[in-house]
């Protein structure tokens, strides 16, 4: 059906309902509030005085209810901020209207009611309503409306953040924007009034941001593991970025500001100070920040409170200057944070985001952008500026989309949005996508970050799904000559593989040109993936015995009946097979095999035979004593993982569901998952050319990282719980003791005090499942870091180790990269995947990193192996132990 | 955080008429529901294919993850029918499917999610005539997104629907999309269901909005041999 024809539809259905329409009554209140969040529908400037008007003809004027109005568009319309100073400027305006009330102009009153708006976000500590809000008195000190002086006392409330001890990263990273951003927009005010405050400002923030360049290191875009230095030439980090673009205003005394930022209010006469003397900002102290005590630490490691965005944020660049803004000068810098904004704040909709984010041009200087096509050019171009609009958007989501270790929203939200601002305009935004998605790629053979390739990848099959799976794959044909296991392969035979998942393998083969659908060309598997029931030949052994299991299942037998024919088969192998082969390893293979064997045509034929043979899985696992209980036997539980994974090597997807299922019906562990994975994950898939020595590549890693989410999110469930019953508690203690006093008021209340207190089982319960789960965490852990360890380090002793673990990580060998082997690939990348478990999982590591320090470092103490002191670096710098 | 802009995770007004809880209980119950109804889906979607794109919406670090998925049925043919349940471990999960996945397509068909008041046994059946969902047969005045009878309470949902499609209807038109990067929904909806792909599409294809037609029965006589 074509968009024309759904037009057709809406009319008819208009005429049908049209009169039916419900009636909205909105009081006058309501309309005014109304008219000026949509100040600047058609064009702010003209429409001012008459929202001015407005304003002041509504009798008799409600201020908090205006003021409201002015918060809501400041925070959530920030595009805004300068007309709403502007419109603020025009209330200033004496007016023969009663509207002055002791003297105080309409304009002023709003801005004093509005200041009670701002000290409720930062005692909320609403950062980023916090930080738009000084973006408005910013403007409004250009505007002569507020003093420069309680502007600067504002400014520094806030870097007096950054000088707290022990500052968290994410709190100081705020305070820093809070002032240095008040110091872009307000500066040419600022510094009229005190050149060296300004100064002091700027070096408050360089100081703190010199404290974080290991940080930086660990979080670079571009992995160069050789290197020391923070320097990457396709990213910017956030602060740098402020930094170097206050620099840049200072030098010039901050003219530049009003070449990036809109001041409307410039055009009206100044204000007279002597009859509008400024408003002077109340001082404010930034509150600290809130921590969570639920006493829930048994021992100080135990308390796993998680806190994100502990990290600099590095936001990769795709485009020349001349394309998209430079972020580190002031205009550029101006764009990418309106954008990212935009993107924040109109998250709840990714459909009108699109729609912002491409209007976005309207709110900019003139001449910001390239005009639309066909637009009539009323603006000349300028130069340094003329940027082209889909391009900086699409730049600026990928960047907020690829910040490491992660995002601040899931994925899907950023791919999403890509997807409306292509449906919005596709002749614009198409192309821009496809320059990024070419740009990305390129990159891959430059160090670009594992898990930046990883979530490349992952938009790249997304988007493409939502677009007819419409890539050219041609260009890419030359790349087939590269290592099999060579970034850009690896990217290849990922996205397809993702696209497979979400359509089917017939249908992504056919997109791809005979080069790539070749089996030697190790890009596209030959078949579509499905299950390999290993016993379903009968020319293959233990066919009958297969079979039989098979049978039972087929039948819904009873869970013990299938275990004690289990037994029997184990009784007859052992009397048939001369006893020198595992017959416990063979009969589990069959039991988990068959199982999954009934369970393969669908996620849920899986789940009814998973939870119709839990019994039977648990004695599985438990190495086949019955009701062993407890966590069972790990080489059992190895040996289930072996079996599920050789079931559905044709399916990775599968592997992993099943995983994640076994670990959710705790008939596995995720400390199993982990462990498991180190040894046998690279030996999963089709594609048995990939097969290498312990390491690991982007599916072992998303294996891995089930296991760790699985485990520290049953520690989350379970915190909620204990504290949830804890309250109860308290509150049922409170009651009683409440009711108490009252029927016994002559009591000595001292006794009543010590009446011993029941606990309440259902909370004993919660406690004790708390601390297992904790201990369990702790454990997957740790035998996360000990299997990076063992991989990256290898000692001469173990099992199949990988030769290049030690020499991809000179810078030699780097720059020799272009002679790399699958080897040398694999190791590099596991590399890359232990820069990721640090920085990802280190709210957790942190709670345990003196146990987990002693488990896999302790024995190196001393070591000159540069492998050995790279692990140490990038544990340190996680941990928090580098500063 | 809301009033510039209507978020994306409102319920539908849709009614179920087989519940025997009251409205005001039931959208207490959906503030805290886990479940998704997911409509529009092609008959030959796999729940490994739902799986794939709905676990991007899952927190398992936050103890989330895809609970399980039940597809719904013909009635009679015991066959997909073009809509399923998605339920989670936890709300917030169910929400950012709403406000990420709704209206993007899985397996080249747009399609829709809905807060649901919690599978029960039974509702995987399709409640038409036919077998098949409600929402496929020749009528006109049920909710134009997923099925039921409560014709007076579609209006207003229809009327939402109305709006917010209008506000992107204009920006909708405009040349192909170049080779490498966006590309257009409307040729790509063409390009299926021709023939040559090995799995036929269902006739219609218009997204997740008015689905007035009628769907050709069809591509249900397919599925039997597939299933």
């Amino acid at each position: 059906m074509s968009y024309e024809r759904r037009g057709g539809y809406r009319r008819r259905h208009r005429d049908d309902y049209d009169d039916r329409r419900r009636e909205v009554h909105e009081t006058p209140e309501q309309k005014l509030k109304g008219a000026i969040l949509k100040l600047g529908e058609v064009d702010a400037i003209e429409e001012l005085p008459r929202l001015e008007r407005q304003i002041r003809d509504h009798v008799p004027i409600n201020i908090p209810n205006v003021s409201e109005a002015f918060r809501i568009g400041v925070t959530e319309q920030p595009y805004k901020i300068p007309y709403y100073a502007a419109l603020i400027r025009l209330l200033h305006d004496r007016s023969e209207d009663a509207t002055d009330i002791k003297g105080l102009t309409l304009g002023r009153q709003i801005l004093e009611d509005f200041w009670k708006g701002f000290q409720t976000y930062l005692d909320k500590l609403a950062w980023r309503e916090t930080r738009l809000c000084i973006h408005f008195f910013a403007h409004l000190v250009v505007a002569k409306l507020v003093s420069a002086e309680s502007m600067f006392a504002l400014l520094q409330s806030f870097t007096a953040v950054l000088d707290e001890f022990g500052v968290s990263h994410g709190r100081a990273k705020r305070a820093a924007l809070c002032a240095g951003e008040g110091l872009i927009i307000g500066g040419p005010s600022l510094k009229d009034s005190s050149p060296t405050n300004v100064i002091d400002i700027i070096n408050a923030i360089q100081s703190f941001n010199d404290t974080i360049l290991s940080s930086q290191w660990l979080v670079q875009p571009t992995i160069k593991i050789y290197s020391d230095v923070v320097s990457i030439e396709n990213g910017d980090e956030l602060l740098d970025s402020l930094l170097k673009t206050l620099r840049a205003l200072n030098d010039e005394d901050f003219t530049e500001t009003s070449n990036s930022f809109p001041q409307p209010y410039t055009s009206y006469p100044e204000i007279d100070p002597a009859t509008s003397p400024p408003f002077d900002l109340p001082s404010v102290l930034v509150p600290p920040e809130i921590i969570e005590l639920d006493g829930l630490a048994a021992d100080s490691e135990e308390e796993a409170q998680v806190k994100k965005e502990e990290w600099p944020e590095y936001f990769l660049r795709l485009f020349d200057n001349d394309i998209s803004p430079n972020p580190n000068m002031p205009a550029g810098y101006a764009v990418r944070s309106a954008l990212l904004d935009i993107l924040n704040i109109f998250e709840v909709n990714r459909k009108e985001c699109a729609r912002l984010l491409l209007e976005y041009p309207k709110w900019t200087p003139p001449g910001t952008f390239k005009p639309k096509p066909g637009a009539p050019n009323e603006a000349e171009p300028i130069v340094g500026k003329d940027w082209q609009l889909e391009s900086t958007i699409i730049e600026t989501i990928l960047g907020a989309f690829l910040i490491l270790p992660e995002s601040s929203h899931k994925s899907i939200y950023y791919i999403g949005l890509i997807t409306e601002l292509c449906k919005l305009s596709p002749s614009t935004v198409g192309p821009a996508v496809g320059k990024s998605i070419r740009r990305l790629y390129g990159s891959l053979s430059e160090g670009l970050d594992v898990e930046v390739a990883r979530r490349f990848a992952e938009w790249f099959a997304v988007h493409m799904s939502n677009f007819g799976f419409q890539w050219v794959w041609k260009e890419w044909v030359p790349d087939l000559a590269l290592a099999v296991q060579h970034p850009r392969r690896a990217f290849m035979r990922r996205a397809l593989e993702f696209e497979i998942r979400l359509s089917y393998h017939d249908r992504i083969l056919k997109t791809l040109p005979e080069a790539m659908q070749a089996p030697d060309a190790f890009t596209i598997p030959e078949q579509a993936p499905g299950p390999d029931f290993e016993y379903d030949d009968p020319s293959r052994p233990h066919h009958d015995a297969a079979q039989s299991v098979l049978n039972l299942f087929r039948g819904r037998a009873k869970a013990d009946d299938v275990i004690s024919h289990l037994d029997t088969l184990k009784t007859n192998l052992e009397t048939s097979e001369e006893g020198h082969i595992n017959v416990d390893a063979i009969v589990r293979s069959i039991a988990v095999q068959s199982l999954l064997h009934i369970g393969s045509r669908s996620f849920s034929h899986l789940l009814n035979a998973i939870e119709r043979y839990l019994p039977l899985l648990r004695n599985v696992a438990s190495g086949g004593v019955s009701s062993a209980g407890g966590s069972g036997n790990a080489e059992a539980k190895a040996g289930i993982l072996t079996a599920a994974a050789a079931f559905w090597k044709y399916n990775r997807q599968m592997v992993g569901i099943v995983f994640d299922k076994l670990m959710q019906y705790q008939i596995v562990d995720p400390t199993d998952v982990v462990g498991w994975t180190f040894l046998n994950g690279s030996t999963i898939g089709q594609l048995s050319e990939l097969a290498a020595p312990l390491s690991l590549s982007a599916f072992e890693w998303d294996l891995m990282r089930g296991a760790l989410d699985k485990a520290n999110g049953r520690v989350m469930i379970a915190r909620r719980k204990v504290t949830a019953l804890r309250k109860e508690d308290d509150d049922t203690r409170a009651r009683v003791k409440a009711s108490t006093n009252d029927n016994s008021m002559e009591v000595d209340a001292d006794k009543l005090d010590e009446t011993p207190v029941v606990d309440n089982p259902a909370l004993t319960t919660a406690l004790k499942a708390f601390t297992s789960l904790t201990r369990e965490q702790k454990a997957a852990l740790s035998r996360t870091l000990e299997g990076f360890v063992a991989s990256l380090a290898p000692s001469a002793t173990d099992s199949n180790p990988n030769p290049h673990s030690r020499t991809v990580i000179t810078e030699k060998a780097w720059q020799n990269r272009a002679s790399w082997g699958k080897d040398e690939w694999n190791a590099w990348e596991t590399w890359g995947w232990y820069r990721q478990f640090c920085r990802a999982y280190s709210p957790y590591l942190r709670n345990y990193s003196t146990t987990l320090w002693t488990v896999s470092f302790a024995k190196f103490e001393g070591s000159t192996d540069p492998a050995i002191n790279l692990l140490k670096k990038t544990w340190n710098v996680a941990t928090g132990q580098d500063a | 955080m809301a009033h510039i802009v209507s978020p994306l995770d409102q319920p539908s007004n849709y009614k179920d008429s087989q519940t025997r809880v009251d409205r005001q209980k039931q959208n207490e119950m959906l503030t805290k529901s886990t479940t998704l109804y997911i409509g529009n889906l092609s008959f030959y979607t796999t729940e490994e294919q739902i799986y794939e794109l709905f676990t991007k919406c899952a927190s398992p670090e936050d103890g989330g993850g895809i609970k399980r998925i039940i597809m719904g049925l013909d009635r009679n043919t015991r066959t997909p029918c073009g809509f399923c349940f998605v339920e989670y471990y936890t709300h917030s999960e169910a929400l950012a499917s709403m406000r990420y996945v709704s209206g993007t397509k899985l397996d080249e068909r747009i399609i829709r999610c809905d807060l649901d008041l919690g599978y029960k046994e039974g509702r995987q059946f399709g409640r038409g005539k036919s077998g098949g969902q409600v929402r496929d047969e020749h009528r006109q005045d049920y909710d134009p997104g997923r099925g039921g009878w409560g014709a007076q309470a579609q209006r207003m949902e229809i009327e939402r629907r109305r709006e917010v499609e209008e506000r992107y209807a204009d920006a909708q038109d405009g040349p192909g999309a170049v080779a490498g990067g966006g590309g257009d929904w409307k040729e790509a909806e063409g390009a299926t269901g021709d023939g040559k792909l090995k799995r036929g599409r269902s006739p219609e294809d218009e997204g997740d909005n008015a689905r007035m037609g009628h769907r050709t029965r069809l591509d249900e006589d397919l599925d039997a041999e597939r299933m």
